[in-house]
């Protein structure tokens, strides 16, 4: 049994770095440090997360009642286009990415990422990428062709508006962004790991963190492929979604949820890993079965890539690739319930306390259950002919993606917060938080089952008041406004905890794994010395197993430090003035001159990126 | 666990993982090496993997619309076998080259390995030069991109190949002029020139599948 | 497994956790939560049981046996998820309860690591679970899937999506020929033939109570079977976003008696269903003479606006035939006929019908007919002589 004190003796390892540390903004504008660049990736994520909310507020709003005149036609459609958008690219994928960020290297007992220059490419990419997205608005409308961008609804004839071509524009940097910060962590993971931590003693939130890397580099490049072949039609002329020309519309669903579907287990994967670190944490045991739990998560990565043809049951692909789609859709059942009856056994026998980290991941159990048993259904090809594009369809998804992955970011969030900020955010208000959220969102998404059987189409502007969808869309709308109280709330409580909350320490819910290990807030360098790894709960085991205390070297170590660069902005900028010349091309003349002026920058910028001492 | 709980001298755990962490506490940066592969090799890997997904999508696409063009000229009127034979013979003597050279850096052999890359990114920048004239002769025949799905697949798929070997030509030649100006920090370039040929392996292997699958096939039937 | 390190840990008091937790801890709300969380679902759960709308387009109140596919799958993976939904929450909430720790207990739970017997169960189980629904959903994947017998008399008929309207033209039998536009008639008992694709984007056509719903898909046709069992007319609606008028393109599903005419009921009123083939011997016929002067009035208007640049109204001269396509816009031989108009927008009145002529915009944003200059007067002239094309 050792002290976590014994840490406080370790001595400040000597620096090597090439460059003074800047301050201020210009620390923020060049930083490479993985944990700046998580805090990035999280303001953005919370910000978008508000966005996205808003224009959910504002459609539901136009529904609650029948026949109303708030927001009409496209500029409903446009909302419900930004709000999935957001949600998915810009609000949970960057929450993920800051988590990921953060804690990866501090999870593993490493410095940085493998490649820090890389990574910040990745977020100016992602941050640059969201704003050229949103800056359709100014310039010109939403996209207002739903997030999955059924062509031939996206072509120029049948969108001429450019909100499209922001859309496509966006996306392709977002996923630019996506696969280099995938090929980085796959590499982070695989390589920096602290000395004794072999794959199998790599936490669990790691491991899914991996998985969903493997899952990014390898799912993006057909979407990207697909909104290459879009961007062609509606810039060059190229006819690959044009039916009179032979182009067949299935083109694009099947590139489309090639990549969407892995992208479902992208948002849910992580949010299953913060549980599982999570709950062994408050329940004082380790995690039932983690090799299974780990085991299941890269399962449900593999066959997440067979099963994109589920999506497409309407569309008419005939009776053996229905069959085929929908019994590989039925196998991700299995270990998504092994995930489910682990932590249930996890929780069996212990001894557990509820800080509101730890209400907000038990909570996730029986919504994500609730959501992954409505996916049971749609994977019945017959039954998903009823359900498909119903709002049946909006209350499941939801159910994964707000009851599981949001409620499963907020619980890391409540969790880790007091890591990167060094205080304990607000307990009373986190519990407000978690009854207004969860409240609401049953509220929201639970009537949304019913209309799907009532047979409300999902995306429509207006409905008749005959219909028998009034009571439903009314009780939905209501929930929505608790949802949105309650992100106040925590948004709210991070501003307070920052100032008034209480310090955390080093340890402050007596966890298992390498990232209490360091200081809250950790120190640039993260640890002053590197840990040994000895089981799967180093520091749970440190403290509690006379043994396995993590020896804390005598003598201060040397490290090589990365310093601060401008390049990964540059080249990032590089690729927005190829796309924005791409966007004027049939406005402006010779606008090509600024995706030429684009394609040099970045040239010029990789050569001053190779050539600069790091 | 009996195992893991034995596990308990750091040197024992270290070696058990595959490494020689005897002065664990003096390593700049501990790598963990997966499989024995640096960073930027398993990175490399990684992201021709990723590359593999793009062009399977783009030659998947080629292939989703093979032979639905609704109108003319077709693959038969178009393509020319011979000349497109000779890029495709430099383009593999190129990976020839690009070998050497990762043999002569492997031989701590700068400039050798500098003449190699050199000549690699001359060979690639004559296969985009074969590209363009095909290109031109294409649109000459009134193959356009705008013209039919075969326009429009082709194009796209060969054109983003030829936009990955300009990729590699470029850094071949940046790569030749860094070690030519010695800017290049001695110990890594064997593996910078090792990572750059497996970009430039994987982009040969591509061009021979779209050769064989897209050009060669046509004559077959 | 037993945990060796497990006597060792058992006294030890692991710092910070204290600190973290504040005294509100211990609060009787603190106790209850989980049992208010599963009173919040229930609440909520049975609040839209409890809404006693009617459900008019009910999707588990099938009329065909393709619906009734459906439904029986959901019927049987319904009891199933309550079924694993109770034992998972239950056990959830059982384990919240009761494994909650005691004040001032520091002692450290049994540190086990898992069980693979346990392991092998609950994978095992799932498995079966899978397998045993996997089974009949095949079954029911080809049997949704199987052409009408060839022999059988089945009503074929050309289904294409177009914004924001459907356009049916039948194929087969009696009715080869019949051109019209929103509403399909069908013969109750009879095999139909629905041929989906479209001119434009890619819709999907969804009678909730009929059966699952369809793509239209542009340069592709996929077809729809199902028969109708019970007379009646069912509402429906695009399924896939199409664009601005998304949401106004409706469609109604009039299933017709084999044989004399019946009484059904929609929307709480009566109304009157002839036979199919009634039906079709009207639709068939070119359309009436303008009878009086304003009709005939209403007549030329309608050719004067250039009405008849997308419309058609067979029977009626300089109207027979329209440019660049014959379904630019709906046929309106019969018109007057239809219960709604706009696809399913607004009710067939001639009030209505002239609001929507003077701007169609207004009615259905982005609807892609022409608003063309003229006086409500004479929108209100074209609007009578279209109702009286019965």
């Amino acid at each position: 049994m050792a002290a976590l004190s014994v840490f406080d003796k370790a001595l400040e390892p000597v620096y090597h770095q090439e460059r003074e540390v800047k301050y201020g903004l210009v620390d923020w504008l060049t930083t490479v440090d993985h944990k700046k660049i998580g805090v990035l990736y999280g303001v953005a994520g919370l910000f978008y997360l508000l966005v996205g909310g808003l224009e959910a507020l504002l459609f539901r709003i136009q529904i609650a009642k029948p026949d109303q005149n708030i927001f009409v036609g496209d500029t409903f459609n446009g909302l419900v286009t930004m709000h999935a958008t957001t949600m998915v690219f810009m609000a949970v994928m960057p929450l993920i990415a800051a988590f990921s960020n953060y804690f990866v290297p501090l999870m593993i007992g490493a410095r940085d990422v493998a490649f820090p220059r890389m990574n910040a490419f990745s977020w100016w990419t992602f941050c640059f990428g969201s704003i050229l997205l949103n800056s359709s608005l100014i310039f010109a409308e939403f996209p207002a062709a739903g997030w999955t961008g059924y062509a031939p609804l996206t072509t120029k004839a049948m969108s001429p508006s450019a909100g499209i071509d922001f859309w496509w524009a966006g996306l392709t940097m977002l996923a630019i962004s996506s696969m280099v910060a995938g090929v980085n962590f796959v590499v982070t993971i695989l390589n920096m790991r602290a000395p004794g931590m072999t794959l199998m003693r790599v936490p669990v939130l790691v491991w899914m963190m991996m998985v969903i890397q493997f899952l990014l580099a390898f799912s993006f490049p057909p979407v990207a492929v697909g909104l290459i072949l879009l961007s062609f039609d509606r810039t060059f002329g190229t006819v690959f979604y044009e039916y009179t020309m032979g182009g067949d519309p299935h083109l694009w669903q099947h590139l489309f949820w090639v990549f969407g579907h892995p992208e479902v287990y992208v948002l849910i994967l992580p949010s299953m890993g913060i549980v599982s670190e999570i709950l062994p944490v408050f329940a004082r045991r380790p995690l039932f079965g983690q090799h299974a739990v780990i085991f299941s998560g890269i399962f449900i990565g593999f066959v997440g890539f067979g099963v994109w043809g589920h999506h497409m049951f309407t569309a008419g692909m005939g009776p053996i690739a229905d069959a085929v789609f929908a019994s590989t859709t039925a196998i991700i059942a299995i270990p998504t319930g092994v995930k489910i009856f682990n932590w249930l056994g996890t929780l069996w026998g212990a001894k557990m306390t509820y800080p509101t980290p730890m209400i907000f991941a038990l909570s996730f159990i029986p919504l994500f259950t609730i959501g992954g048993l409505s996916g049971i259904m749609h994977a019945n090809a017959p039954l998903d002919l009823q359900q498909h594009d119903s709002y049946f369809v909006v209350a499941h998804f939801h159910y994964v993606l707000v009851g599981g992955a949001l409620m499963g970011l907020f619980a890391g969030f409540y969790f880790y917060m007091p890591k990167v900020t060094g205080k304990l955010m607000n307990e009373a208000l986190g519990k407000v938080h978690f009854w207004l959220f969860a409240i609401g969102l049953n509220l929201t998404f639970w009537p949304m089952h019913d209309l799907g059987n009532r047979g409300m189409p999902r995306r429509i502007y207006t409905y008749p008041a005959d219909a028998g969808w009034n009571f439903d869309n009314l009780l939905a709308t209501s929930g929505v406004f608790l949802m949105a109280a309650g992100t106040l709330v925590f948004v709210y409580n991070i501003l307070t905890s920052l100032k008034n909350g209480k310090a955390a320490g080093r340890d402050p819910w007596d966890a298992c794994t390498l990232e209490w290990l360091a200081d809250s807030p950790p120190k640039a360098h993260n640890f002053d010395f590197t840990p040994i790894v000895f089981s799967e709960r180093p520091l749970w085991d440190h403290k509690h197993t006379a043994d396995m205390a993590i020896p804390v070297p005598a003598a201060a170590e040397e490290i090589h430090m990365p310093s601060y660069s401008w390049k990964p902005m540059w080249v990032s900028g590089g690729i927005v003035l190829i796309l924005v010349g791409l966007l004027l091309l049939h406005t402006i003349p010779f606008s090509w001159l600024i995706s030429v002026a684009g394609g040099l920058s970045i040239i010029g910028s990789l050569y001053a990126w190779v050539t600069e001492p790091v | 666990m009996s195992a893991q709980l034995a596990a308990t001298d750091p040197h024992e755990v270290a070696d058990a993982a595959g490494h020689d962490h005897g002065d664990h506490g003096h390593h700049a940066v501990v790598e963990n090496n997966f499989m024995g592969l640096p960073n930027i090799k398993l990175a490399m890997w990684a992201f021709l993997g990723s590359e593999c997904m793009f062009f399977g999508s783009l030659i998947g696409t080629y292939f989703f619309y093979h032979g639905k063009a609704l109108a003319g000229p077709l693959p038969q009127d178009v393509f020319s076998i011979g000349i497109t034979s000779i890029s495709t013979f430099l383009l593999l003597m190129s990976s020839l080259t690009m070998a050497l050279a990762v043999d002569a850096m492997k031989q701590r052999n700068p400039a050798t390995a500098r003449n190699f890359l050199v000549i690699t990114a001359l060979l690639g920048a004559t296969f985009v030069g074969f590209q363009v004239y095909e290109f031109s002769h294409f649109v000459h025949l009134g193959l356009k991109l705008s013209t039919s799905l075969f326009g429009s697949t082709f194009y796209v798929m060969t054109g983003f190949h030829g936009g990955h070997v300009t990729v590699g030509v470029i850094w071949l030649s940046m790569l030749a002029l860094l070690i030519h100006k010695g800017k290049l920090n001695p110990a890594k370039l064997p593996i910078n020139v090792e990572v750059a040929g497996l970009y430039w392996h994987f982009v040969d292997i591509v061009w021979i599948v779209i050769f064989t699958f897209v050009y060669l096939l046509e004559f077959i039937q | 497994m037993a945990n060796v390190a497990q006597p060792r840990s058992q006294s030890s008091v692991p710092e910070g956790v204290a600190g973290a937790l504040p005294a509100s801890n211990r609060s009787a709300v603190r106790r209850l939560w989980p049992a208010l969380t599963l009173l919040a679902w229930i609440a909520v759960a049975a609040l839209c049981g409890c809404s006693n709308e009617p459900a008019p387009r009910d999707t588990h109140n099938a009329i065909s046996e393709s619906g009734d596919i459906s439904s029986f799958f959901y019927q049987m993976l319904l009891w199933l998820d309550v079924a694993i939904g109770a034992i998972v929450i239950a056990a959830w909430g059982y384990a919240l309860v009761r494994f909650k720790r005691a004040t001032g207990d520091d002692t450290l739970p049994a540190q086990n690591h898992g069980d693979a017997k346990l392991e092998l169960i609950w994978t095992a189980i799932p498995t079966v679970i899978v397998i045993a629904i996997t089974v009949p959903m095949l079954v029911g994947v080809f049997r949704l899937a199987k052409r009408p017998d060839q022999n059988q008399q089945t009503i074929e008929i050309d289904v294409t999506g177009k914004q924001w309207w459907w356009e049916f033209q039948y194929k087969s039998g009696t009715a080869n020929g019949l051109h019209t536009a929103n509403e399909v008639h069908v013969q109750a008992g009879t095999a139909v033939v629905m041929n989906m694709t479209s001119s434009d984007v890619i819709h999907a056509w969804w009678v909730p109570r009929l059966t699952g719903k369809r793509d239209a898909t542009p340069g592709r046709s996929y077809p729809l079977y199902f028969s109708a069992r019970e007379p009646g007319i069912y509402d429906g609606q695009c399924a896939e976003l199409c664009g601005a008028s998304h949401a106004l393109m409706g469609t109604k599903l009039f299933v017709h008696p084999p044989a004399k005419e019946v009484e059904v009921e929609y929307n709480g009123a009566k109304v009157k269903l002839d036979s199919y083939e009634t039906w079709v011997k009207e639709q068939l016929a070119p359309a009436a003479a303008p009878a009086g002067a304003d009709m005939e009035r209403g007549a030329k208007l309608f050719k004067d606006k250039t009405c008849p640049t997308c419309h058609i109204v067979k029977g009626l001269e300089g109207a027979e035939s329209a440019s660049p396509s014959m379904t630019t816009g709906p046929n309106l031989t019969h018109v007057g006929s239809r219960m709604t108009i706009a696809a399913n927008t607004l009710p067939n009145t001639a009030d209505n019908l002239a609001k929507w002529i003077l701007d169609p915009q207004a009615v259905k944003p982005g609807a892609k007919m022409t608003k063309i200059a003229m006086t409500p007067d004479e929108a209100k002239a074209i609007a009578a002589f279209l109702t009286s094309l019965k």
